[in-house]
């Protein structure tokens, strides 16, 4: 029985695990290109993206700060795919939820704690709300949830730009921005001159609730097999329609939670080009962690710690620009994107072990 | 019984083949010779490898050991272009045509005459018309194979394969799709290629068929042959056993039938199908307590459409459901289950269950709302896991696992969870629909009992079902839907296979009649000349 579950966690992890280790044969590869050190580039990439420099001054709690907001809209992710709608729609409601949690941030003014439940639960309904949209068309309408998520993303992209140059807009600087939060809506960080803070207990709570939702609750339930077999559903009497758009709100309201928590916890207001691609960060390691709520925290905070390896590490002190970062990410995406690949060796190398050990196996039918 | 020479066409010897990915072995040091100018049925239960095995003749897959000898010549097939070359030529069970070109174009598909780069419409179907002489099977080169029933698209595919030259054919369960009348023309057809001499390897788990058309059967069971037999020289009980490996019930007992009230009543139902065109119109039937109802029909008579309107999947254009004396019109799926109302769909890998997760979730899908097994929202997964095992244990799904995924189970297995599913909890009506599709032996022997164990309970059952022998051996009462209407209505104990064969085919009992009379002035004519 042990042996079975040990197997199945290694067959869920051993895809990813090969592919991230792909990506950083390949980055190996570029830096020799480049003339770097290869050995130094690997060392540094490591030591700032995942080590400690001196007493609790770890880079490692930079990681995680970065990695609060991927792991909220990878969940967010998570739920739309598991319910078989494929919901690319994170950054426009991390978007809004941000925008909706900075202007509540200053607007209104009630005291600590109050305040800034009262704007967590805003940004989570906005959130949910521009998710509703995409699933009522595709209900409805029969509109693909894809296309209409990439264009609500756009829309929402413009719609905050708009609020942050002009009815949000804090003084004439020459970069916009809306005004600094109340204090009583700030979440908290843990140390002095970081800010990992609340957010990365809520982003921890909200991995465990996730998992509990959707693989031990009725709704859960029916999300997944709605989204999983359309017929089976219809078949068995679950009601399919709501299943999707339920899930949809959901993921809209996670992703919100991301823009709040983002906007609470590190920047304290909102500004143009708030938006830097979070949303498909956390798609992309939906994709990665097998969607799988555990699987997205584990991939969130290692992209994280790869770009932060490759922004302070490579470019500053080897300096290797850091955009390689972001490329290595891309190769590990496209390797798993690739993934039958290592299934096939995989079966293949089970196959040969299989056979050295014993051609006196008992065969059995098919 | 014609003599059979005794020069083996193809020798296939010690072919072992292992699936490393399934951990399966499909075929293990399996020897098989087919000799030129029979007939040669190849059976065993799902999962038996009759098919890997003819995949490999045919170049399909590669096998881990053993050889082919072909024509006293030991020969390597590595690819379908070699088994053709080797005249060797497959009839796949799910046909491999285009289905907007024509026959013609479909038989000389790839290996079209041309004049200078030209294509001559008029010259291919010239072609095929002479071939389809030469083999006295009657096509019509022009037509276009979607306007084609699906007796003449296997026309098609046979002519196909000889037109390549083919001297083996080899058949996968080409009688599948047939009606019974479609079945007896074929066996015409194969009886006479092989007075042509040519070699037919049939695969089929319908020994009815092997008795009559073969003239050796070899068994295959897990993996392994099991043995090769003249068919005169054998018997279907012997067969049975041999492919099962124990004795099989092939008719199951039936108590007398005392049907009870109506649980079920379809009055004056209209439906349409999923382009909106009528697939059934004006049908009124009943089904009582303690009776199996049979449908019988060619698939495609409006019986998807009828099963789908009565578990409540889909909405009715005209008329009103019953159950039990209530109108069941506006009740949802999961209503009417709720009303005791089961439902074996025909298709159980898509419909049925959803192969994508655990025999436990797959077990709840109608039940996960009971107080049994969830509540305040949550689910109660010790709950759930103990009822896996006892349906599990029940109905002895051996491979099944609770906790585990069901993708790999065989079909026979599969469909015992979904038969576990239904009938666990028990309904007061069940639909069947073909329960026992692509089911072995010991599989379908299981499911026709299980079905009269609940009738003789007190439960109602719809029986749907394209297999004549089913409906015959299963059912109480008989209903023939031909195109959307109920053509008649027969008590099983005193109909017979003829005449629910004519109103399978459109006809009426009075052309049955005429046509017997008919048939005995005629010979009465004979014998006065």
């Amino acid at each position: 029985m042990k042996d079975g579950r040990f197997r199945k966690l290694l067959d869920a992890i051993l895809v990813p695990l090969l592919a991230v280790l792909s990506g950083l044969v390949l980055m190996g590869i570029l830096i020799l290109f480049l003339r770097k050190p290869l050995f130094e580039s690997y060392a540094v990439l490591f030591a700032n993206g995942f080590g400690c420099r001196e007493y609790g001054n770890c880079i490692f709690i930079t990681a995680l700060e970065r990695a609060t907001p991927i792991i909220l809209t990878g969940l967010s992710a998570v739920v739309a795919f598991r319910s078989g709608m494929f919901s690319i729609g994170q950054e426009g409601q991390y978007l809004l939820g941000a925008a909706a949690a900075a202007w509540l941030g200053y607007a209104i003014h009630l005291p600590p704690i109050l305040h800034a439940l009262v704007i967590i639960l805003a940004a989570m309904l906005v959130g949910a709300g521009y998710g509703w949209i995409p699933g009522v068309l595709k209900v409805k309408l029969g509109v693909n949830e894809l296309l209409a998520t990439i264009m609500l993303n756009s829309i929402a992209a413009l719609i905050v730009e708009y609020l942050v140059q002009f009815p949000m807009r804090a003084d004439t600087s020459a970069v916009a921005h809306s005004p600094v939060i109340d204090e009583s809506a700030q979440l908290m960080s843990f140390l002095p001159g970081s800010k990992w803070g609340v957010g990365f207990v809520i982003a921890v709570i909200a991995v465990v609730v996730v998992y509990y939702y959707l693989w031990r609750t009725k709704p859960g339930y029916e999300q997944r097999m709605a989204g999983q077999s359309r017929k089976f559903a219809l078949f068995g009497g679950i009601p399919s329609d709501n299943s999707a758009v339920r899930a949809m709100l959901i993921s809209g309201a996670l992703a919100g939670l991301a823009g709040a928590i983002e906007v609470m916890g590190v920047h304290r207001r909102i500004m143009t080009g708030f938006s830097v691609g979070l949303g498909f960060d956390g798609l992309t390691s939906a994709i990665l962690g097998q969607v799988h709520p555990i699987g997205v925290f584990i991939v969130a905070i290692l992209f994280s710690g790869l770009k932060l390896g490759a922004q302070i590490g490579l470019q500053l002190k080897l300096d290797i620009p850091r955009e390689l970062g972001g490329t290595i990410i891309g190769f590990i995406v496209l390797f798993v994107a690739a993934g039958k690949f290592y299934e096939q060796s995989i079966v293949r190398a089970r196959a040969w072990s299989t056979r050295k050990q014993g051609s006196n196996l008992k065969g059995d039918s098919g | 019984m014609k003599d059979v020479p005794m020069t083996p066409a193809i020798e296939m010897k010690g072919i072992t083949k292992y699936f490393a990915s399934t951990q399966v072995r499909a075929n293990e040091h399996v020897d098989f010779s087919v000799e030129s100018g029979e007939v040669h049925a190849l059976v065993g239960e799902n999962g038996a490898g009759k098919t890997t095995l003819m995949n490999i003749l045919y170049g399909l897959i590669k096998p881990d050991s053993g050889e082919i000898i072909i024509d006293s010549q030991k020969v390597q097939i590595n690819h379908p272009d070699d088994a053709i070359r080797q005249g060797i030529g497959m009839v796949h069970q799910h046909f491999k045509l285009v289905p907007s070109f024509t026959v013609a174009q479909n038989i000389l598909l790839g290996m079209e005459p041309s004049q200078a780069g030209f294509l001559n419409q008029q010259n291919e179907n010239k072609l095929v018309d002479e071939l389809a002489r030469k083999f006295n099977l009657p096509v019509d080169p022009a037509a276009r194979i979607w306007d084609l029933p699906v007796s003449m698209q296997q026309r098609v595919e046979i002519l196909k394969v000889l037109e390549r030259r083919a001297k083996i054919l080899v058949l996968d369960e080409p009688t599948a799709v047939l009606t019974p009348q479609e079945v007896n023309e074929l066996i015409t057809v194969i009886r006479g290629l092989s007075k042509q001499g040519y070699t037919i390897i049939f695969i089929t788990h319908k020994l009815i068929e092997v008795m009559s058309v073969a003239d050796r059967v070899s068994v295959m069971r897990a993996g392994r042959m099991i043995g090769t037999k003249k068919v005169s020289e054998t018997s279907i009980p012997e067969l049975a056993r041999m492919m099962v490996g124990r004795e099989v019930l092939l008719r199951v007992k039936k108590k007398q039938v005392h049907p009870g009230e109506a649980v079920l009543d379809v009055r004056d139902i209209s439906l349409s199908d999923v382009n909106g065109l009528a697939a059934i119109s004006h049908v009124s039937f009943q089904v009582r307590k303690g009776e199996i109802v049979a449908i019988a029909g060619v698939s495609g008579n409006g019986q998807t459409e009828l099963v789908e309107a009565i578990s409540g999947m889909i909405s009715l254009d005209g008329g009103e459901i019953l159950f039990k004396g209530k109108s069941i019109n506006e009740a949802s799926v999961r209503e009417r289950r709720e009303l005791g109302m089961a439902h074996i769909p025909e298709d159980r890998m898509v419909v049925g269950l959803n192969l994508q997760t655990t025999l436990d979730e797959n077990l709840i899908v109608s039940k996960y709302n009971r107080s049994e097994f969830s509540r305040y929202g949550f689910l109660l997964m010790q709950a759930i896991s103990q009822f896996a095992e006892k349906v599990v244990k029940a109905f002895s799904i051996a491979a099944a696992r609770p906790g585990e995924g069901i993708a790999m189970l065989s079909g026979g297995n599969l469909q015992k969870v979904v038969v576990g599913r239904e009938l666990s909890g028990n309904p007061s009506f069940i639909i069947a629909n073909q329960p026992t599709r692509g089911l072995d032996v010991g599989s379908i022997e299981f499911v026709h009992k299980t079905l009269v164990e609940e009738r003789d309970k007190g439960a109602g059952v719809l029986l749907v079902s394209v297999e004549l022998d089913e409906v015959m051996a299963l059912s109480d009462r008989i209903l023939v839907l031909y195109r959307g209407k109920i053509q008649g209505e027969l008590e099983t104990a005193t109909a017979t296979e003829e005449e629910v064969g004519i109103l399978m085919a459109g006809g009426t009992l009075e052309d049955l009649k005429q046509y017997s009379e008919d048939k005995e002035q005629g010979e009465n004519r004979e014998v006065k000349s």
